[in-house]
């Protein structure tokens, strides 16, 4: 259930609000929006009579929510969640584009990465430290020695840092080197680890399951956002199905879906969803153009000689290219690429 | 396998090419080019020796095919096929719209939505005469009394008309109608009709079955050339996967990988695709965007009266206001609407 308040309602009203709540054993959570302030009441609301709120002084209305995501829901919310990385905005009329490559290697590796993808445009810079392998024989990251790197990388250009955090037991080290948390496909359900999210005061990009549907997806990012962390944003990278042709199938359809159902940031990642190099950029164009708010591009100086995910990966000069295709349709449709 | 001939060979010498691909049982097929004439071999089991063919007159090269569909291929033929349905080009650098019903329900229906997609900019008019339903109790098309309805539409609007073949024994009759032959997607694997296709003198419009990969679509539409009919075009619809907040998963990874693969032109379909009118305007830009030589649409007059499809079909005035959209893109990516 939410409970919206009149534009013009006293904080005395609100609180009002908030207590009676309380009183019934149940969790309010304040939503401040643009047009006005709202309770999202959270516990088991089955036998509360929407009009106990209702009749208050200073509330419009009080509405059961039909969606069983809820803080995460339009209903909710109706304006865009619009997130700020140290005044980098996602989630705005701007489109951010997220680049770098798959795994950290080396200074040199990261640092040249770097440089080309902040010349090309990009606002944030990618890169894994902790990396989830299908196989335990391969790479698995540099670890804090990889922080470390994307942390000089930031100090020399100015990129934001979204690096992906594996589990609780490392989440306060990543937290302390990344701008933004990136919770992987293979760890979307890890109720653990989003329980601590909640607790954490950085951003969290979530990307979506292999083979999670959207409400599972949304309930995910409920996680996070019902424990404490409203600054969340999606990811959508490719889902499992029979074809076999591309490493996974992005989920088109899901950018508009979610962003009716949601008032989350969308980012799509073409490098997975795809998964063949040379295809990478006519599918962040169809992103764009469906609607994200952002793409996240797996980039290498030297693809052939890459740790993990070469085949994906572009060069800097492909880099470039996608950058001009995609400003292209951005511009299009009246959206500036950060 | 596919025999390139040298670009100054003579006639005599391209037919003593095919003679030879007959003489040893094989099937001949000319591949049309402005670079190179190239002859396509099909029939045989396991790979020929090039000199069979290399050491004739005029021949540059004999080369192997990798893919197990040779004449849609682009190995085959390296320039995208361009159809021409009446003068409607479809594979050029034009963007095509197809646009109507999900099924002709009336002489009024099927007039006032081929009006108002004729007035947004469409130049082809969908709609089926015989429709493939799910249940057998659901309404299952006008049939010939439909396609009457489609060849008046087309005289008085000057749409082309793309159109259903459900199954061999009525295809004559639904060629006699179209412009354009559309095989569903519960069809794609129907290989008898698709044998059948081969034979027929209209172009051809395969949609991708719910479940079927690219190779397997791919070889289905290697059916109909094989059998003579190289006038295909490829729809993309949407598969069958877990998701169930949408109809089908429009697969747009599909569209580059086809036109790395093909030649043929690829049609998107969004409407199957996503299945919810709120959001077919944001898929048909995508499409677009991701490099899709068309589309195909459901519109209808009054989409909460439509016999089928209502929830994914636009209004009139919806549909303007996608291609509005649509337009921005294909502008963006050099494509004229």
């Amino acid at each position: 259930m939410f409970v919206a308040m009149k534009p013009h309602a006293t904080q005395a009203e609100f609180d009002a609000v908030i207590d009676k709540v309380r009183a019934l054993g149940l969790t309010p959570h304040p939503i401040s929006g643009i047009e006005r302030r709202v309770v999202a009441v959270v516990g088991n609301t089955g036998a509360v009579d929407p009009d106990d709120f209702a009749m208050l002084p200073g509330v419009a209305e009080a509405l059961r929510v039909s969606q069983p995501f809820k803080l995460v829901s339009r209903e909710v919310k109706e304006e865009d969640t619009v997130i700020d990385v140290g005044g980098v905005k996602v989630g705005g009329r701007a489109i951010v584009v997220m680049a770098g490559p798959c795994s950290v290697e080396s200074q040199d590796q990261i640092l040249e990465t770097a440089r080309a993808v902040k010349k090309a445009g990009a606002s944030f810079l990618r890169g894994g430290a902790w990396k989830p392998r299908t196989s335990p024989y391969e790479f698995q990251g540099l670890r804090e020695e990889g922080l470390k790197l994307l942390a000089l990388a930031r100090q020399e250009t100015g990129l934001k840092v979204i690096t992906e955090v594996m589990s609780t037991d490392t989440l306060p080290m990543v937290a302390e080197y990344a701008d933004v948390l990136q919770v992987g496909a293979r760890n979307m359900q890890n109720y653990s680890l989003l329980e601590r999210l909640g607790a954490v005061k950085k951003p969290v990009m979530l990307k979506r399951g292999l083979s999670g549907t959207i409400r599972e997806w949304l309930m995910a990012a409920e996680y996070i956002v019902a424990n404490g962390n409203p600054h969340v944003m999606l990811c959508e990278r490719g889902i499992r199905t029979f074809e076999t042709a591309t490493r996974n199938t992005l989920d088109i359809n899901a950018i508009p879906v979610v962003k009716s159902l949601s008032h989350l940031p969308v980012i799509v990642d073409p490098s997975h969803g795809i998964g063949i190099r040379k295809h990478v950029a006519a599918i962040a164009r169809a992103g764009v153009a469906a609607g994200a708010d952002g793409i996240m591009v797996e980039v290498h100086p030297k693809p052939e000689k890459a740790l993990s995910d070469g085949h994906k990966s572009l060069s800097i000069p492909e880099f470039e290219e996608l950058m001009r295709q995609v400003r292209v349709i951005a511009l299009a449709i009246e959206r500036p690429v950060m | 396998m596919l025999v390139v001939m040298k670009p100054n060979a003579t006639e005599a010498q391209v037919d003593a090419v095919v003679e030879r691909i007959r003489s040893l049982g094989f099937f001949p097929h000319a591949i049309p080019g402005a670079q190179r004439t190239a002859i396509g071999v099909t029939g045989n089991k396991g790979g020929l020796d090039p000199a069979l063919f290399e050491s004739l007159p005029g021949v540059r090269e004999a080369i192997r095919v990798s893919q197990p569909f040779k004449l849609v291929s682009r190995e085959v033929k390296e320039e995208d096929t361009v159809l021409d349905v009446g003068g409607v080009e479809i594979g050029g650098k034009r963007l095509v719209v197809m646009a109507g019903p999900c099924s002709v329900e009336s002489k009024e229906q099927v007039l006032e939505a081929a009006r108002a997609v004729k007035a947004a900019g469409a130049t082809m008019l969908r709609g089926g005469a015989y429709k493939p339903r799910t249940s057998p109790y659901e309404f299952q098309g006008m049939a010939e009394d439909g396609l009457k309805l489609l060849a008046l539409a087309r005289e008085e609007t000057g749409l082309k008309v793309i159109t259903e073949a459900m199954d061999v024994e009525t295809l004559p009759m639904v060629a006699d109608y179209a412009d354009m032959v559309q095989i569903g997607a519960r069809n794609m694997q129907n290989f008898s009709l698709l044998k059948q296709l081969g034979k027929l003198a209209k172009p051809i419009l395969l949609k991708r079955g719910p479940s079927a990969t690219i190779r397997e679509w791919l070889m289905a539409a290697e059916y109909v050339v094989a059998h003579g009919n190289g006038r295909v075009a490829l729809c993309e619809r949407g598969i069958r996967t877990f998701e169930t907040a949408t109809r089908n998963t429009l697969d747009l990874n599909a569209v580059p990988v086809l036109k790395s693969l093909t030649h043929l032109p690829v049609i998107v379909d969004p409407s199957h695709g996503i299945g919810l009118r709120a959001h077919v305007p944001a898929m048909a830009r995508a499409a677009v965007a991701a490099g899709a030589d068309g589309l195909i649409i459901e519109v209808h007059p009054c989409p909460e009266k439509a016999l089928s499809d209502g929830q994914q079909s636009l209004t009139p005035e919806e549909f303007s206001g996608l291609m509005a959209q649509v337009r921005v893109i294909a502008g963006a990516v050099g494509r004229p609407v």
